[in-house]
């Protein structure tokens, strides 16, 4: 930055660094609760941000192993917290690797294919997107239980049955990717079908390499909403093992009992699959994948 | 090897006919140029024959076979974009055997094939980096490099020169005549470029609204272009163009009167024009002289702007009599300056003149 500055400029600059310490502060300050609740001895949601003594019991708990109580007694975690975080990845891993693979397909015929009802389908996939899942959960049950009946995989209780219904989510994943292949110039396309492509190996040899950021980010938050969904989750899943975390952490926090402190270290632990595929995918969220396509 | 027959082709999109009925021949191993202004349709024409647009009407056959419903793949030619249109994510070499790769060729002739464009166009060097790191100069000779590696019959090229700077094109230019000359293969070139069209082309064909305004070599064109748009756009600084009513007509003379009641002859045949029409004499800059003295059959006028340009001068003056400007390409010692009165010359044997209609007579030289 070579470019001469005013001197008010400075208290600008401090100004602005408040603010923004602030923000972090505001920002970074209920995780540090939920860690700090994790590590409290008993179950409390208030208390000191920094814990007079330190107790893994919670972690214990989330993690499946033995505690042993104020009392002596040794008890067992009654809740499959690792089950859970398990299902959580498994349905988040299918569901967004199926929404990246319908909506880079779905985009493709958006963005480059002309086909009659095309706008109206586009118009039509936002508009239906924009109501609330809760307002269809009913609908959702119903259709599912029905579903069981003749395909028993992807009826109550089974995974597959998040999946697919979390894949019926990506409107506005079709949306995103369409903006990102048109931003991509379609001689590149044009050249490869000269080339003796296939509209396929066009899309797949050519397109698709191009598109690699915007498919990682369209993962990304397609495995987030996975992870956290907790609606459709707690409708089409019942038995305790079948559970993903977000449904099962439910069981927590019950009228008679708030188990804040097995909650926070639970909440920890669902939050690490999403951070491990963060690290995994943000390497490909580069930019400028298309450079050199053109005259630069 | 493969010849072009264009048999009354034409192209709308939706309820907008672009082009209106071309018919053209291409002979095999011709270089072709499509010249004309943006929106003429030209790149409409090579996208229909490199079957990137469907042919709403016509025939197209490319080396006797109809391909009017052949896909791009199967007719046996090869594109370059104006924007290069190189795969990002490859390597040069990668680029270049894309093609080859997915026709699922033996490795062995990939290499082979990728080894010989690299040295024809000399990009051996460049071969395993990504476009990224590639000069303009440099993608474009890729780009050439992917479409000579498939042996086409037909080489289309969609303004290749226009994304680079002057000197790199004239460079390139050159190339492409060497290429053409190796290569000896059909080329199709659209471009806006008239310096492009006449360097480079066998034949050139000029359109103009989605028509064709005249196919011929590139001296025909510019010595007897057959119609205004023709004379207007073939030729650097454009041709001067002057109202004037035809005088009398003879077999070997045609003689007319400008606005400011100059009588000049032109060697044409304008025996076709009723006496009194109102008809265009056209001149090009380097063809009508700016004397300082008058003399017989010269136009009275003064110079507007001159150009000093080192080797020669252009001088702005205003059209005798009327309004407008014409230009003249005078020698570099020449004594008129800015604001001098000048005599303009129109020597018979360079004047061209066109009918109302825009067609020009029939010159007898």
């Amino acid at each position: 930055m070579a470019i001469v500055i005013d001197k008010s400029q400075r208290w600008r600059v401090v100004a602005a660094h408040v603010f923004l310490i602030c923000l972090c502060a505001l920002v970074i300050f209920p995780l540090l609760m939920v860690v700090s609740i994790s590590l409290r001895p008993g179950n409390f949601a208030s208390g000191s941000l920094i814990p007079t003594t330190i107790s893994l019991e919670h972690w214990r708990f989330a993690l499946g192993l033995p505690v042993t109580n104020a009392d002596g007694r040794v008890i067992l975690p009654d809740l499959p917290v690792l089950r859970w975080l398990w299902n959580s990845v498994k349905v988040a891993t299918l569901s967004a690797t199926t929404a990246v693979l319908l909506s880079t397909t779905a985009a493709y015929a958006f963005a480059r294919m002309k086909f009659a009802g095309k706008k109206a389908s586009l118009v039509g996939l936002m508009l239906m997107q924009m109501f609330p899942t809760i307002l269809a959960l009913i609908a959702i049950h119903s259709i599912f239980s029905r579903l069981g009946h003749t395909f028993p995989a992807f009826g109550i209780d089974s995974p597959w049955a998040l999946v697919l219904a979390y894949s019926g989510g990506i409107a506005l994943h079709i949306w995103t990717i369409k903006g990102f292949y048109e931003t991509i110039p379609s001689e590149i396309e044009e050249a490869a079908t000269v080339d003796g492509a296939t509209p396929w190996q066009a899309f797949w040899r050519v397109l698709l390499p191009m598109a690699l950021p915007i498919i990682m980010v369209i993962f990304l938050l397609a495995f987030i909403g996975a992870v956290n969904e907790y609606p459709v989750a707690s409708i089409l899943l019942r038995s305790q093992d079948q559970l993903t975390m977000a449904a099962g952490m439910k069981q927590f926090l019950y009228q008679q009992k708030y188990l804040w402190g097995d909650f926070a270290a639970a909440a920890i632990l669902s939050g690490l699959p999403i951070a491990v595929v963060f690290i995994l995918v943000q390497r490909w969220m580069i930019s400028g994948l298309t450079a050199g396509a053109n005259k630069g | 090897m493969a010849d072009l027959q264009f048999k009354a082709l034409r192209k709308s999109f939706g309820d907008i006919e672009i082009l209106h009925g071309i018919d053209l021949g291409i002979t095999d191993g011709e270089f072709v140029v499509f010249v004309g202004p943006s929106g003429c349709g030209k790149s409409t024409l090579l996208r229909c024959i490199a079957g990137l647009e469907e042919i709403t009407s016509g025939e197209l056959y490319i080396g006797g076979h109809q391909v009017n419903e052949v896909p791009p793949s199967k007719r046996g030619i090869a594109m370059v974009f104006q924007s290069y249109a190189l795969y990002p994510h490859m390597t040069v070499a990668e680029n270049m055997a894309f093609g080859l790769k997915l026709a699922g060729r033996p490795k062995q002739e990939i290499t082979e094939a990728v080894q010989r464009a690299a040295q024809i166009l000399q990009i051996e060097p460049l071969l395993d980096r990504r476009p990224k790191a590639l000069s303009g100069g440099q993608r474009q000779r890729v780009a050439i490099g992917r479409a000579i590696v498939r042996k086409p019959g037909v080489f289309l090229f969609d303004e290749p020169l226009s994304n680079l700077d002057a000197g790199l094109r004239v460079q390139m230019r050159v190339e492409l005549a060497r290429l053409h000359k190796d290569l000896a293969t059909t080329m199709v070139y659209v471009t806006h470029d008239q310096v492009e069209a006449m360097t480079l082309a066998d034949r050139i064909v000029v359109i103009n609204e989605g028509r064709i305004e005249q196919v011929g070599t590139p001296l025909e064109l510019y010595r007897r272009p057959s119609n205004r748009f023709v004379a207007g756009f073939i030729g650097s600084p454009k041709m001067n163009f002057l109202p004037c009513t035809l005088v009398a007509a003879t077999e070997a003379l045609a003689t007319v009167r400008l606005e400011d009641g100059t009588q000049v002859t032109a060697q044409v045949d304008a025996r076709g024009q009723a006496e009194g029409a109102a008809l265009t004499l056209a001149i090009r800059p380097e063809r009508l002289l700016a004397e300082t003295a008058s003399g017989e059959g010269t136009a009275r006028t003064s110079v507007i702007v001159s150009e000093h340009l080192g080797d020669t001068v252009f001088l702005y003056v205003h059209a005798p009599g009327g309004q407008g400007q014409l230009t003249v390409k005078a020698l570099p010692e020449t004594p008129l300056r800015t604001g001098d009165e000048t005599h303009l010359r129109f020597p018979a044997k360079h004047c061209h003149l066109f009918g109302p209609d825009g067609r020009a007579c029939t010159r007898l030289i």
